[in-house]
C-alpha cells in the first residue's frame, strides 16, 4: 500500500451525457473518489472539442475521451498538439448504426425472417444502387466527431457492405442531442452513436438499430480516461489513486445486480437525466457493451489499430504507429 | 478599411451577447452573420456563407460539428481549421476557453488579421460572464434575505416575540453552531413546517 499523499484532492473531471459515462458517475456516486481521499466534481460538457481544449489548457484535470481523443491530441489532429495518456479503459463497444423506420421500411426486409446485419447491408447497399440509378438523394448518415469509433466503425462496417461513404451515402456531423429531433424531421436517415441515442430511437419508433459495435469491432475500446501528459507527470499520486477509484467503478459495472442502481443513477440530471432509455427496452438490435474486460488495460497494440484507421481515413499521414502508441496508451499506469 | 474586413459567423445561444458582438464586429468594418444555437443545420450554414472565421459559443454542442467539418474539409468548398495551430496563439486560445468561446478560421487566413476579432469576441464574453455572476450573487442575496425574513416571521408568530428578538435568536444560533444565518433560517423554516405537518396528522 502507498502511503505516499496526493499532490492534489480537489479535482475536476469532464465527460458526455452517454450511457458509457458511468464510471465516472459510479465512482462519485458510490464513494469510491471519497474513499481515495479524492474530492472529484464532475462537470458535463457541451462537446468533445470542449473536453480535449478543457484538458489540454488546465481546465479540466482529466476527462472521460473517445478512444482516439489523447492519440489525436497527442498528434495535433485538427488542433495544437498536447501530448496526452490514459493508464485505463472506461468501456468496450456501445454504439450502433440506426437507420430510420422510413429508410428501414423501404429495404424491402422480409418480415418473417431475423435478418443478420450483413443481411440488411446488402439491402442497403441495393437501395443506394437503385436509388443511384433513378437520380435519387443518397441516403444521409450522420456521426458526431472525426476522431472517433463512431466515425471509425461505420466507414469500417459501411466499406465491408460495399456501399462508399461520399459515394453512395452522404455523410454528415451532428451533435447526439440533435439525432433524434433531425431524423424524425426526416432530414438524415441514419446516425451512428454512442447509447442512449440508438436504443431512444427504438423507444420512440423513429429509427431501426441494424447493428452493434460489437458486431463490427468486438471488444473495441471505445471510451478512455485520459489527462495530459504533463498533468500525469505532475500528479502520479493523484493519478493512482483516480485510476484504482475508476477501476472499482468499472469492477461494479460488470456485476449485473447493480444494473437497476446504474439505471436509477443515470436517470439524475447531473447525468442522463430524462435522456435515460427505459429500463424494460427490448430493442430488436441489442446494443451490448462491457465496463469490465481484462482489467481495462489500454494496450500500445489498440492504438494502433486507431491510428490505422487515421490513416485510412486520411487523417493522419504518419508512419510512427507504434511509436505514438506506447507514448499514449500506458499499461504500466492500469492499476492490477 | 475594406481590405481587412473578414466575413465572421457568430453561432452563439445568447441573444443579447451575440448582438452586441455582433454589433462591436460590424462596426470595425466586417462583415457578421449570427446564428442561434439549437437551430439545425449548421454544416449547411457554413457552406453557404463562406465564413472567414467561426465564433462558437461553446456551451454550444454544435462545436463538434465543426470540428467534423475541418476534419472532413477536403469536400467542403472553403476548409476550416481549429485556431490555434501555432504556439503563438495558445495563449490567446487559453483565454478564449476560459471565457468559453472557440474559434475555427478558413485555412491559409493570416492569424494577424483573426487575432482582433478573437480578443473582441473574448471581451464580450468575459463581461457577459461579469454580468452573469453579479446578478447570480444579487439574486443569492435576494433569496437569502427571503428566507431570513420567514424564519423571522415564524419565530415571531409562535414564540409571540418582536422582529428584532426574532432576528437576534437566528443570530445567536448561527453563531452557536458556525453557520451562515441564511442556513439557520432555512432550517428553522423546516422545523416549524415539520411540527404544522406532525400537527395536522394529529387532527
Amino acid at each position: 500500500m502507498s502511503v505516499a499523499s496526493a499532490e492534489k484532492t480537489d479535482l475536476t473531471l469532464g465527460f458526455i451525457a452517454l450511457t458509457d459515462c458511468a464510471p465516472l458517475a459510479v465512482a462519485r456516486e458510490q464513494g469510491f473518489f471519497d474513499q481515495a481521499g479524492l474530492n472529484v466534481s464532475l462537470v458535463k460538457e457541451a462537446s468533445w472539442g470542449n473536453i480535449r481544449d478543457k484538458v489540454s489548457y488546465g481546465l479540466l484535470d482529466g476527462a472521460q475521451m473517445l478512444a482516439p481523443m489523447p492519440l489525436a491530441a497527442t498528434l495535433g489532429l485538427g488542433t495544437r498538439a498536447v501530448a496526452m495518456v490514459t493508464g485505463l479503459v472506461l468501456s468496450y463497444n456501445g454504439l450502433a448504426v440506426t437507420l430510420s423506420r422510413t429508410l428501414f421500411d423501404q429495404l424491402d426486409l422480409d418480415p418473417g425472417k431475423v435478418q443478420t446485419p450483413d443481411q440488411i447491408g446488402q439491402l442497403l447497399r441495393r437501395y443506394c444502387q437503385h436509388n443511384h440509378k433513378h437520380g435519387g438523394a443518397k441516403p444521409r448518415l450522420a456521426t458526431v466527431y472525426p476522431y472517433s469509433c463512431h466515425f471509425y466503425q461505420l466507414h469500417q462496417w459501411l466499406l465491408a457492405q460495399q456501399i462508399v461513404p461520399g459515394e453512395d451515402i452522404e455523410l454528415v456531423a451532428l451533435p447526439p442531442t440533435r439525432m433524434l429531433s433531425t431524423l424524425k424531421a426526416g432530414e438524415i436517415d441514419g446516425y451512428c452513436v454512442g447509447e442512449p441515442w440508438n436504443s431512444l430511437a427504438e423507444q420512440q419508433q423513429l429509427g431501426r438499430i441494424i447493428v452493434s459495435g460489437h458486431q463490427i469491432a468486438p471488444n473495441a475500446i471505445e471510451k478512455v480516461f485520459g489527462v495530459t501528459q504533463q498533468w500525469a507527470s505532475e500528479h502520479p499520486v493523484t493519478h493512482q489513486r483516480l485510476l484504482s477509484a475508476l477501476s472499482q467503478a468499472c469492477q461494479w459495472l460488470d456485476n449485473p445486480d447493480n444494473q437497476p442502481e446504474l439505471q436509477q443513477l443515470l436517470l439524475h440530471p447531473d447525468y442522463l437525466g430524462p435522456q435515460a432509455p427505459a429500463k424494460n427496452l427490448q430493442p430488436h438490435q441489442p446494443v451490448l457493451h462491457k465496463f469490465w474486460h481484462q482489467q481495462n488495460v489500454p494496450h500500445p497494440a489498440s492504438a494502433i489499430e486507431l491510428l490505422e484507421q487515421m490513416r485510412a481515413r486520411g487523417q493522419w499521414q504518419g508512419v510512427n504507429l507504434s511509436e505514438v502508441a506506447e507514448a499514449v496508451y500506458r499499461p504500466e499506469l492500469t492499476p492490477r | 478599411m475594406q481590405t481587412t474586413s473578414l466575413n465572421v459567423l457568430l453561432v452563439d445561444d445568447q441573444p443579447e451577447r451575440m448582438q452586441t458582438l455582433h454589433d462591436a464586429l460590424h462596426a470595425s468594418g466586417h462583415t457578421v452573420v449570427s446564428q442561434l444555437t439549437g437551430v439545425h443545420g449548421l454544416s449547411e450554414h457554413v457552406q453557404q456563407c463562406k465564413p472567414d472565421i467561426v465564433i462558437i459559443d461553446m456551451d454550444s454542442p454544435d462545436r463538434d460539428t465543426l470540428e467534423s467539418m475541418a476534419a472532413m474539409s477536403r469536400d467542403a468548398p472553403r476548409p476550416i481549421v481549429f485556431f490555434a495551430e501555432q504556439e503563438q496563439d495558445a495563449i490567446t486560445i487559453g483565454e478564449a476557453i476560459r471565457a468559453g468561446v472557440s474559434t475555427y478560421i478558413a485555412d491559409g487566413l493570416q492569424p494577424d488579421r483573426v487575432r482582433p476579432i478573437i480578443e473582441t469576441a473574448i471581451a464580450h464574453f468575459h463581461h457577459y460572464q461579469q454580468l452573469r455572476s453579479e446578478l447570480d450573487a444579487t439574486r443569492d442575496q435576494l433569496a437569502s434575505r427571503k428566507v431570513t425574513e420567514k424564519a423571522k416571521g415564524l419565530l415571531m408568530k409562535h414564540h409571540k416575540c418582536s422582529e428584532e428578538q426574532a432576528f437576534k435568536t437566528l443570530r445567536k444560533l448561527a453563531m452557536d453552531r458556525g453557520q451562515k444565518l441564511t442556513d439557520v433560517a432555512s432550517e428553522v423554516i423546516r422545523m416549524f413546517e415539520a411540527n404544522a405537518h406532525r400537527g395536522d396528522d394529529r387532527r
